[in-house]
């Protein structure tokens, strides 16, 4: 262990002994926070610790998963468990003198022993108690903002151990022994990833981490970066180590404050602390990292496009060979990860490569990070390891569909396409998603009951993939305008039969001929549509009538359909 | 460029040995096999984006079958063959079914949405435009109505593919106005396919970023990357996003449906870079568009407004047909005989000292040649000189230092130097291409970019450092980075020791450059000096680029020696990619110069004593020229105004060149007695003088130029007028020589000339206009029915000309110079010898005004107006002036003032900063200004005419409200 990091770590323990004396009240503010109206709560609670002269630290906190509870306020007095309260409003604050179990303001769940009577524990709440949180460990239990907090907890123990123990050899060894696998979308072998970075003789070199996460429905990257960004810097540093790079972009959509500004924060502190710069930790290890805001381009989440926006160019994807390992951002060999693959690093390299290949299954080690939303009676953020069925994920943790039963599933994102109601017994494997024409992509579940109607679906999804087409290769530039065209032709009822021929024609070229992978899954939203629910397309065309009336209605999607 | 690097790729059963870095699209090429593309473009980098260029590659499978393991031959994927990089052994299909398949795909959706009605029309090459169709094909829809008809890449590639266009698409077009309001071409960008040639020409080739791709997906289009004129977004209105568009989408605007019935190879007559342009002719013999040669050494493929849209005085109906006689007062039109005969006449009065001769600096060599061999022999005077020529010390003191007048590197090395400093130039707007590879090179993070100038030109916008140096001082700036190098030890030392003379003097001279003596005198701080020293000494191959913009001619010697000094003391010279470009002005100034159109030197430099120059140049003349040096440009004006000079035969009539630093020239010439002018159009001395001839225009002869490279390229005839008596120079030089009785005269073609240059000229020798002709390559290799980029369809053979030093037939000519050393063993290394001139002062003009012209400043507003159809920009401009001066004339920020000028005044507001020097105020105004005034001038047919950026004294006034 370093000088350096030792001091660090002592003085984050004096720090937690020093919060662990005081009350302690906790509000989620991340985005699903915000939304539900953690402003407001968090005004009344500071409101009220002032008012009663309350001992109390006040912080906000990340998301903890439990999305469909927000906004959530965790309260706990010295030596107590900790109490967390669901769908605070201002006007019925928990008790902030006493712990209550009656009433109105009932704990959702404790954590600590010993519990409260009635009340579970916040693992073992359906939607926890088959979570296993590796990259989420942190989410909702630490403030973000306070480095103390997460060095407390372990954090930047691995990069201690790596930097002083460990060969970077020695650290891809782990990482490629963890099986583990890119969770971006492409499921690439990151430690295979890394060895071809690592062996660049380039001086400079770079890891990107892409936030950029534009699928709808997902929001487990932003959701880590804005309750736990020190992962994230751990792992990039981790992974500069390991392959040789000094420079990192974390890689943002800008207007995304929360977790834009909580990853400054943590950056800054990374780099007052001696964890980011020269000479890391006294190790002689350098390591520059920043942001790199992008404009609004759903495209730029593709490696290469990603590369162009840092540089400041129109996020339109590069043309490959050379790959990003040869020939990166400014020219230079470098190394891009999603933001979930790199949260896992710290855990791998602390516990070992063999411990998180023997979680999940075969091929898909570890866990999955996903985002339940859509007709769900609980959205949120959970970690569940690989392997277990979409049934268990959506009607276990997510509590099924509110209303009616699933029609279908959306997953991975627009390009994903869907995933039919009978399809529910898949396993969350990479070869088994594949196998079964859906993808688990950055993790998003968006849930459909018998009220959606798939035409309609499908015309939104491409609606989607049509809006975000940047515009570079022609097959998806005037494919996705075409599959539309259609698309909304059919939703019009003036559809000829001979379009669905046409869209196979269309969808055909999109994905043969396509530049990169936005036009060549392009036509993935309608193929998979069309498999399970070719009738409902057929019903449209020839009978004129859409069975859920949503078909009626006038559009209001956006789109950049010819002029 | 070295055989056993090469490797082996099979393409449709034809074996090619290609590049190892080619891509297979290139490696198709040069098989011979075509493979149809749209964004591709030679020269850029691929941008794998219209998907047509698909192949697929064989590979061998072992599969398992019954009975075992066997190989099979698969097809793998179709790929853009523009980005697949060649490996060794590869076999590659170009035109499988599946590949056909999906580029029929992608045109089906590509003709969605251009206009296409004609494609599959059998009457496509045999309709007009007013025809009745009985398809239905709107007007606007139409091939024959497209400007492009002639060479559209779409129509080509729909019609190679074989396609019946049955596609159940929908067809929508965009129904966008035409953008025809800004200068010199058209936009319709109904017709545009978002290929990208044009963004990316204009990003990656030119360094501009004036037109950008805007909206995505259905909408993604290309527009301006600012405002909505291209006078706003920075343009420089080069042309290369006209030349590079496979469609209608942007065309030149004048002769816009004219069709070419052929097109020649020649060489801008515009600056000495030496373009090399096909011009398109029509049937009626007029030039209708100008398309840079792609694989011509100086520009490759690149050219300026003015090559690509100010060519257009040559289709002038005004062009003098007629010589010209002044018959009591009037100029009256006679045969060419009675004119010669007159002139004999007249000349004969005026033989020897009373006799002046200036040449244009865009005659070719032949004319250049004949002209001063008749100033010599037949007028027995030696006052010859070039009207570009006013700054005689440019290349010459360059000679003095190193052996060889000119320039030492091919302009395409720059791309490659690891840092450029450029030197009191307007690059941008007056060598235009030289800044292309700079600005190329910068933008692609490879070369560091140092400007010392203290206008604000277009390079200073992408310079790493930029100084500005109160006018007149930048050579007391060199002597401080000279020192500093040398004080440093940044110094090549060993090149010094072993290449150099002068080493001792020069240190000596420099002793009291100290950085805090510089600094006080150019105003630079000290750290900044440094830098630039540093930066320039250690970066690498390291080149200057130096014209003598506003130094004042006393300066102009020592500050040449400066350059060469700063040059030789850090090895960069006798290197590829560290070169020292003295930039000129006139397209021929070097030609010029190299066959004798010289008051004191002779064809070849040849000192006019003694030595065995002169005498090979006695023998084949058989006459001496004149020993008496002559007068130069400035003294034969000098002359002309004492009267000691009384007759002159000007060639060119274009005084501009000249009149900004000389004054009021026209008025000094009206003293002559007899005055003849050979030139194109009735100028402003024609007016005046006593005789006047019809001068053919570039494109009417044949002949070479020497450019700033010191590459001899050959001029083809490429219009041949039908009416109208018009000769080249050395024709009626010729004619009027034996008029006189001269014998040595017999010229009958252009080519007769240069042989007898080359045999006065030793490095000239090896060189003929045979063998610039044969020696240029086809390289063509495609067969040109297929669809092809308008440069590569041109580009049927390549010509790199011959650069000089060349002294046999087998000596291939001297890319750059002294790479073996110096002609005189060792380079001159000129102490610094400067004196500290009085400041002038001028009560009437009490201020320097420096003037500056950029592309564009993005920090202000710009606003367009529209005046009679044409785009002009309106704003108000700022003059910067130093606090100090404020003060004493009581402005305050944004007062408004009046300039005054010599003869001009103008208004402005006041921008009070600490980036003036007192005593001097500057403003920068748009190249877009500029760019309107050149296209209303073409759209008259007359020459571009530029004002150049020259410091002037003004005075500076408020305006009272």
């Amino acid at each position: 262990m370093t000088k350096a990091y030792n001091a660090l770590f002592e003085s984050a323990l004096e720090h937690h002994e020093v919060l662990d004396s005081k009350l302690k009240i906790n509000v989620g503010m991340a985005i699903c926070g915000e939304a539900a109206g953690s402003f407001e709560v968090m005004e009344a609670i500071r409101h009220e610790v002032i008012a009663q002269g309350l001992d109390a630290v006040v912080s906000e906190v990340g998301c903890l998963g439990l999305c469909y509870a927000e906004p959530l306020v965790d309260i706990q007095f010295p030596g107590k468990p900790r109490l967390f309260y669901g769908n605070v409003k201002p006007e019925n604050l928990p008790s902030l003198k006493q712990i209550r179990v009656k009433g109105k303001n009932i704990p959702l769940a404790t954590l600590g022993t010993p519990g409260l009577p009635g009340i579970p524990d916040l693992y073992d709440l359906p939607m926890m108690i088959r979570q296993v949180r590796i990259a989420l460990r942190n989410v909702g239990h630490i403030d973000p903002t306070d480095l103390h907090q997460y060095i407390a907890r372990g954090g930047y123990k691995a990069l201690d151990t790596a930097l002083t123990e460990m060969t970077p050899d020695e650290v891809i060894e782990q990482v490629k022994l963890s099986g583990l696998r890119g969770r971006g979308g492409a499921a690439f072998s990151t430690g295979t990833k890394w060895s071809f970075l690592k062996s660049s003789k380039a001086s400079e070199k770079y890891i990107l981490c892409n936030a950029e996460e534009g699928d709808p429905g997902a929001f487990n990257d932003k959701g880590i970066l804005e309750s736990d960004p020190h992962t994230l810097i751990e792992g990039m540093l981790l992974a500069g180590y390991a392959t040789g790079a000094n420079y990192g972009y974390v890689f943002i959509r800008h207007g995304h404050d929360g977790p834009i500004r909580r990853t400054q924060i943590a950056i800054e502190q990374a780099y007052k602390s001696g964890l980011l710069g020269k000479n890391i930790l006294g190790t002689g290890f350098n390591f520059d990292a920043e942001m790199s805001l992008v404009g609004e381009s759903y495209v730029s989440g593709e490696e290469t496009a990603l590369m162009e926006a840092i540089e400041g160019k129109r996020a339109m994807p590069r043309y490959r060979p050379p790959f990003p390992a040869a020939f990166g951002v400014w020219g230079k060999p470098s190394n891009i990860n999603n933001i979930k693959t790199l949260a896992y690093i710290p855990e791998i390299i602390s516990k070992g490569g063999n411990w998180f290949s023997e979680i999940g299954v075969g091929g898909s080690s570890g866990t999955a990070i996903l985002c339940l939303s859509g007709n769900i009676k609980r959205p949120g953020m959970v970690e569940v390891p690989m392997g277990l069925t979409m049934r268990a994920v959506v009607e276990e943790l997510g509590g099924g569909v509110p209303t009616g039963k699933v029609k279908f599933l959306q997953t991975g994102g627009p390009l994903g396409g869907v995933l039919g109601a009978n399809k529910l017994g898949v396993k969350l494997d990479f070869k088994a998603m594949s196998d079964a024409g859906a993808i688990l992509g950055s993790g998003g579940i968006i849930v459909a009951n018998e009220s959606v109607c798939a035409v309609d679906m499908t015309r939104l999804l491409v609606a989607f993939c049509q809006y975000e087409s940047c515009g570079k290769c022609f097959p998806c530039r005037l494919g996705t305008t075409h599959l539309l065209e259609i698309l909304e032709r059919m939703c019009r009822f003036e559809s000829i039969p001979s379009d669905m021929d046409l869209m196979q024609v269309v969808g055909k070229e999109m994905a043969s001929a396509s530049l990169c992978g936005h036009g060549q899954l392009g036509f993935n939203p309608v193929q998979s549509a069309l498999d399970y629910f070719g009738q409902e397309f057929k019903i449209h065309i020839e009978e004129g009538r859409c069975q859920t009336g949503s078909c009626d209605i006038n559009f209001i999607t956006p789109t950049r359909t010819r002029r | 460029m070295v055989n056993q690097d090469r490797i082996r790729v099979v393409i449709d059963g034809t074996e090619v040995s290609v590049r190892p870095d080619a891509v297979v699209l290139e490696a198709a090429m040069e098989a011979g096999v075509y493979v149809p593309y749209l964004c591709y473009h030679p020269g850029m980098k691929p941008f794998a984006a219209c998907r047509l260029c698909l192949v697929q590659e064989q590979v061998e499978v072992e599969v398992e079958r019954e009975g075992g393991v066997v190989v099979e031959q698969q097809l793998r994927p179709a790929t853009a063959s523009c980005t697949l990089p060649v490996r060794d052994g590869m076999v590659i299909m170009t035109s499988t079914d599946n590949v056909r398949d999906l580029q029929h795909g992608v045109m089906d959706m590509l003709i969605s949405e251009h206009p296409h009605g004609c494609l599959t029309c059998h009457r496509v090459e045999l309709c007009g435009p007013q025809d009745i169709c009985q398809r239905h094909v709107s007007v606007n829809d139409r091939c024959v109505t497209c400007p492009k008809n002639e060479r559209c890449e779409l129509k080509d590639s729909v019609r190679f593919l074989g396609m019946d266009l049955n596609s159940p698409l929908s067809y929508k077009t965009r129904g966008l106005d035409l953008q025809i309001a800004d200068p010199f071409y058209d936009l319709d960008y109904n017709l545009c396919i978002v290929c990208g040639r044009c963004v990316r020409v204009c990003d990656e080739i030119r360094g501009d970023s004036a037109i950008t791709f805007i909206s995505r997906a259905g909408r993604s289009l290309v527009g301006t990357s600012r405002g909505t004129s291209l006078l706003q977004s920075g343009c420089e209105f080069c042309g290369a996003c006209v030349d590079v568009c496979p469609v209608g989408a942007l065309v030149e605007r004048e002769h816009k449906w004219d069709k070419a019935v052929k097109v020649e190879r020649t060489i801008c007559p515009e600056c000495p870079v030496g373009c090399q342009l096909n011009v398109e002719v029509n049937k009626r013999e007029k030039l209708i568009r100008v398309i840079p040669e792609i694989n011509a050494p100086a520009n490759k493929g690149q050219a300026c407004f003015k090559g690509k849209f100010g060519l257009e005085y040559v289709n002038h109906k005004e062009k003098l047909s007629q010589p010209l006689i002044r018959n009591q007062g009037e100029l009256q039109a006679v045969s060419w005989d009675e004119a010669l005969k007159y002139i004999s006449e007249k000349l004969r009065l005026y033989k020897g000292e009373q006799f002046a001769a200036i040449a244009s600096s865009s005659v070719t060599n032949e004319s250049a040649y004949v002209f001063q061999k008749f100033a010599r022999i037949a007028m027995n005077s030696n006052h010859v000189d070039t009207d570009a020529n006013s700054r005689p010390s440019l290349t010459r003191a360059l000679g003095k230092a190193l052996g060889y007048p000119a320039s030492t590197n091919p302009v395409w090395d720059l791309e490659n130097s690891k840092c450029v400093m450029v030197i009191d130039a307007n690059v941008t707007e007056e060598q235009n291409v030289v800044a292309v590879p700079i600005k190329k090179a910068v933008r692609a993070r490879k070369t560091k970019l140092i400007v010392i100038d203290v206008r604000e030109v277009e390079l200073t916008h992408y310079a790493d450092i930029w100084l500005q140096p109160r006018p007149f001082t930048t050579p007391y700036l060199l002597a401080g980075i000279l020192r500093y190098v040398l004080d440093e030890g940044l110094a090549d030392t060993p090149f010094i020791e072993s290449k150099c003379e002068g080493f001792d003097d020069l240190y000596k001279s420099l002793e009291r450059f100290t950085l805090e003596m510089v600094s006080g005198i150019t105003g630079i701080e000290e750290d900044n000096i440094s830098a630039t020293a540093k930066l320039f000494a250690t970066s690498g191959p390291s080149s200057i680029v130096y014209a003598l913009d506003n130094i004042p001619d006393y300066l102009q010697e020592v500050n040449v020696n400066a350059i060469t000094n700063l040059a030789l003391v850090t090895g960069n010279i006798g290197k590829p990619f560290a070169g020292l470009y003295a930039l000129q002005r006139g397209a021929n100034q070097q030609g010029c110069l190299d066959v004798g159109c010289s008051p004191d030197l002779l064809p070849g430099y040849q000192k006019m004593d003694e030595s065995p120059g002169q005498h090979a140049i006695q023998s084949v003349w058989g006459q001496r020229a004149p020993r008496m040096h002559g007068k130069n440009l400035r003294d034969i004006l000098a002359g002309v105004k004492e009267g000691v000079i009384k007759s002159a035969l000007l060639l060119g009539g274009k005084t501009n060149h000249w009149e900004e630093e000389f004054g009021e020239s026209d008025e000094v010439l009206k003293k002559l007695d007899f005055l003849v002018v050979h030139d194109t159009f009735l100028g402003s001395v024609g007016k005046f003088a006593d005789v006047v001839l019809p001068a053919t225009t570039f494109a009417e002869e044949d002949g070479t130029y020497t450019n700033l490279e010191r590459r001899i390229q050959i001029l083809t005839k490429s219009i041949v007028s039908k009416k109208g008596n018009a000769q080249p120079a050395w024709s009626f030089i010729s004619h009027l020589a034996n008029e006189m009785n001269i014998p040595g005269f017999d010229y009958a073609h252009s080519s007769q000339i240069f042989e007898e240059i080359a045999s006065v000229i030793p490095f000239y020798a090896g060189i003929s206009h045979k063998r610039l002709i044969d020696e240029s390559v086809v390289t063509l290799r495609p067969d040109p029915i297929n669809p092809q980029p308008t440069q590569m369809l041109y580009s049927d053979r390549v010509s790199q000309g011959l650069q000089w030093p060349c002294f046999d037939l087998d000596d291939e000519g001297s890319i750059r110079l002294y790479q073996s050393g110096f002609p005189d063993h060792k380079a001159l290394l000129f102490p610094l010898v400067l004196k500290l001139s009085p400041k002038p002062t001028n009560k009437e003009y009490p201020f320097l005004f420096i003037p500056g012209r950029v592309l564009a400043q993005w920090e202000r507003d710009v606003e367009v107006i529209r005046i009679d159809g044409v785009n002009h920009i309106q704003r108000e401009e700022l003059l910067e002036v130093n606090p100090i001066d404020a003060l004493d004339l009581t402005l305050n920020q944004g007062d408004p003032v009046e300039i005054n000028g010599k003869g001009w005044h103008m208004s402005a507001a006041v921008f009070i900063t600490e980036r003036s020097y007192p005593g001097s105020v500057s403003m920068t105004t748009l190249f877009g200004e500029v760019a309107t005034k050149a296209h209303l001038d073409t759209a008259k047919n007359a020459r571009l005419d530029i004002h150049g950026l020259y410091i002037e004294s003004v005075s500076v006034r408020k305006i009272d409200l």
